[in-house]
């Protein structure tokens, strides 16, 4: 018989013992269409999914504010599953929720950017929920491409589109973003390198960089 | 393990003379000997937040209540409160680190509105029963008991039965209807967000006559 | 025990080496027989792929080597306990046909620790050269060169740099392109705020340009 424990008194303690995996070490880049199957080639090889079908996603993201309060603002991006696997029904697809802190760039030593990110997976509902706590839908867009793993590190190649009325997807650009992450617990910055090992072997194909968000 | 059935909630005065502990005891005895046994503790906690006064159109504003239930480690459930309708939100454990994010937007006073029921859970055939106390910032409120049938997922087609078993060891303090929230959707498949919802039902009523006091 | 640990150590360490070892081997093998007997009709992107290997488990192998685990194997010796110049069939086996017999010809080049006796005699005259000089006036040279070097080296760098975003972009050009991966990323942005001052962007530029040190 154990005593009970709060959940919430748990995740406090995960997180004061820096085991809650809630920072992103990220780089980002682009790949032209023409490029990308040589691209993918490339992933196919180095990645650890060699032999696995290597998974697609397709994801609708919406990004809503909640805010603004004495000039403090809430963003939250809404991800629904829109690629409904066997054995499963577009109902039973899962939604997300996830926020992502103030990116932090680092000086030339820091390989990758490191961003707060929290994903929660929840009920269909959430777009609902959401509005009703006050927050406002501010754009919206659909992703859609191929994931592959390599230990921790996570690589996406995707396509952007975006709507300009309700159903009608149009591609953003000639390119596919390329994304490579590690979710991992506060400090542990070793993984860092690998990442940054990891698109080193991607150049001259595609530059992962970290992203200035500023001069965008 | 999951475990389907049908849940109710209601709270249990103090016995004449009696404190707070001594009728949970007296509780936990008239229990354990018509057969049931303890199988562990339970802790069903609210945590309320309220909006920012210049949030929402019209100074309108929303309570957002965060429940964690034991029987159901891996959720956490959102109830929003104050609009036209109440929508309850099921999410993972890590919405309680998403929720110090909108600090400034939905404020909470965690040492004057956590409301917590906890105590032993009790075993008996296809029966478990909460016996839990009721502390509101620390201090003792109050008894709730809830009682789970696990072989129905329809209100209304067990009441009666439920409402026999809870007679026997809780006499006539067991009211003879259905929960409120319950009362509306008695024909309807029972979920574990519809006992979270009688726990907020029952933890407003509790902060309620703290007000009145 | 902590004899036994160490061994223990070292022989995971030999394993785990000798088999990124046996991948490599395998891999150069491989892009070896691919350029000779394919080269005709060798795409480009399956040449890269094959490089891309080799760089990935060139990493895997160093990282072996960096493993805090890892014992320092320059402190360890290798004794050859018996030479014989019959021919050894499962050396033979061993080295794929390399080595045929562990004889007194061959193993010195193969254990060999030490440099060869003239290039050794050589080096023993500068060292008799180096040590004439008095360690004060030592000190001050070697504080110049460093001083030197630092500069020259400070200046490569950033020359490979400049010419390295420049040969960058002329890349770009065929695979990927700067101004599509700006685009996307505002458009999955993150930080909606940003998009607020765009004035500022190019003040930032100038300001750069201004304090760069070697335009």
């Amino acid at each position: 018989m154990c005593a009970a424990i709060s959940a919430q008194e748990k995740l406090q303690a995960a997180m004061q013992h820096k085991i809650v995996p809630n920072q992103e070490y990220l780089l980002q880049g682009s790949v032209l269409d023409s490029s990308k199957d040589v691209l993918i080639h490339r992933l196919r090889g180095l990645a650890d999914n060699v032999d696995e079908q290597v998974e697609t996603f397709q994801d609708r993201e919406r990004v809503l504010t909640l805010g603004p309060v004495s000039g403090q603002t809430l963003t939250l991006y809404v991800r629904q599953a829109m690629d409904v696997r066997p054995g499963m029904d577009q109902s039973d697809t899962p939604w997300t929720m996830r926020y992502i802190g103030q990116p932090e760039l680092g000086d030339k030593s820091r390989p990758t950017v490191l961003r707060n990110s929290i994903d929660v997976g929840c009920t269909p509902n959430v777009l609902e929920f959401l509005s009703e706590m006050g927050f406002k839908q501010d754009y919206e867009f659909m992703c859609k491409g191929l994931m592959f793993r390599k230990g921790r590190m996570k690589i996406l190649v995707y396509k952007v589109y975006k709507n300009k009325t309700a159903d009608n997807w149009e591609p953003l650009s000639m390119s596919h973003v390329v994304e490579l992450s590690v979710l991992a617990p506060q400090g542990h910055d070793a993984v860092a390198e690998d990442v940054r090992n990891f698109a080193e072997q991607l150049k001259p194909l595609v530059q992962l960089e970290k992203t200035d968000y500023r001069r965008l | 393990m999951i475990i389907m059935g049908f849940s109710t909630l209601q709270t249990f005065p103090l016995i004449e003379g009696l404190t707070g502990p001594q009728t949970l005891d007296v509780l936990h005895k008239r229990i354990t000997a018509l057969g049931a046994r303890v199988s562990g503790q339970f802790v069903v906690d609210c945590e309320t937040y309220f909006s920012a006064p210049s949030l929402l159109p019209g100074n309108s504003q929303r309570v957002l209540n965060v429940l964690h239930n034991t029987e159901e480690p891996a959720s956490v459930f959102a109830i929003l409160e104050g609009g036209a309708k109440q929508p309850v939100l099921v999410a993972d454990t890590l919405l309680d680190a998403l929720l110090p994010k909108m600090a400034v937007l939905y404020t909470s006073n965690k040492k004057q509105t956590r409301i917590e029921s906890k105590g032993n859970r009790y075993e008996m055939g296809d029966f478990v029963v909460k016996l839990g106390s009721v502390t509101m910032s620390g201090s003792f409120k109050g008894i709730l008991v809830e009682v789970c049938y696990l072989a129905c997922v329809v209100p209304a087609l067990c009441w009666e039965m439920v409402w026999e078993f809870m007679q026997s060891f809780l006499g006539s303090t067991v009211p003879s209807t259905l929960p409120p929230y319950i009362q509306s959707r008695q024909n309807a498949t029972f979920s574990p967000t519809d006992t979270i919802q009688m726990y907020l039902e029952k933890f407003n009523e509790f902060r309620k006559q703290t007000v009145a006091r | 025990m902590s004899m036994q640990r160490e061994e223990k150590a070292l022989d995971a360490a030999l394993d785990a080496f000798s088999q990124r070892l046996n991948d490599l081997k395998q891999s150069i093998g491989q892009t070896l027989q691919k350029l000779e007997a394919g080269h005709e009709h060798m795409s480009w992107p399956s040449l890269l792929d094959s490089f891309a290997l080799l760089s990935g488990q060139l990493n895997n192998l160093l990282r072996v080597l960096k493993n805090e685990k890892t014992p320092l194997l320059r402190n360890r010796v290798t004794l050859p306990l018996l030479l014989s110049p019959e021919r050894d069939e499962q050396l033979v086996r061993l080295t794929e046909g390399r080595v045929p017999a562990f004889a007194h010809d061959l193993v010195p080049h193969y254990l060999r620790t030490k440099h060869d006796p003239m290039v050794e005699e050589r080096l023993q005259m500068v060292e008799s050269k180096a040590a004439s000089i008095s360690a004060d006036a030592a000190q001050k040279q070697v504080t110049a060169m460093n001083k030197v070097v630092n500069n020259l080296l400070d200046t490569i760098q950033q020359s490979r740099e400049d010419w390295e975003s420049e040969s960058a972009r002329a890349q770009l050009s065929q695979t990927s392109s700067v101004a599509d991966t700006q685009q996307l990323i505002a458009a999955i942005g993150t930080v909606p705020q940003v998009n607020k001052a765009p004035s500022s962007i190019k003040t930032n530029i100038k300001a750069n340009i201004q304090t760069h040190p070697y335009k």
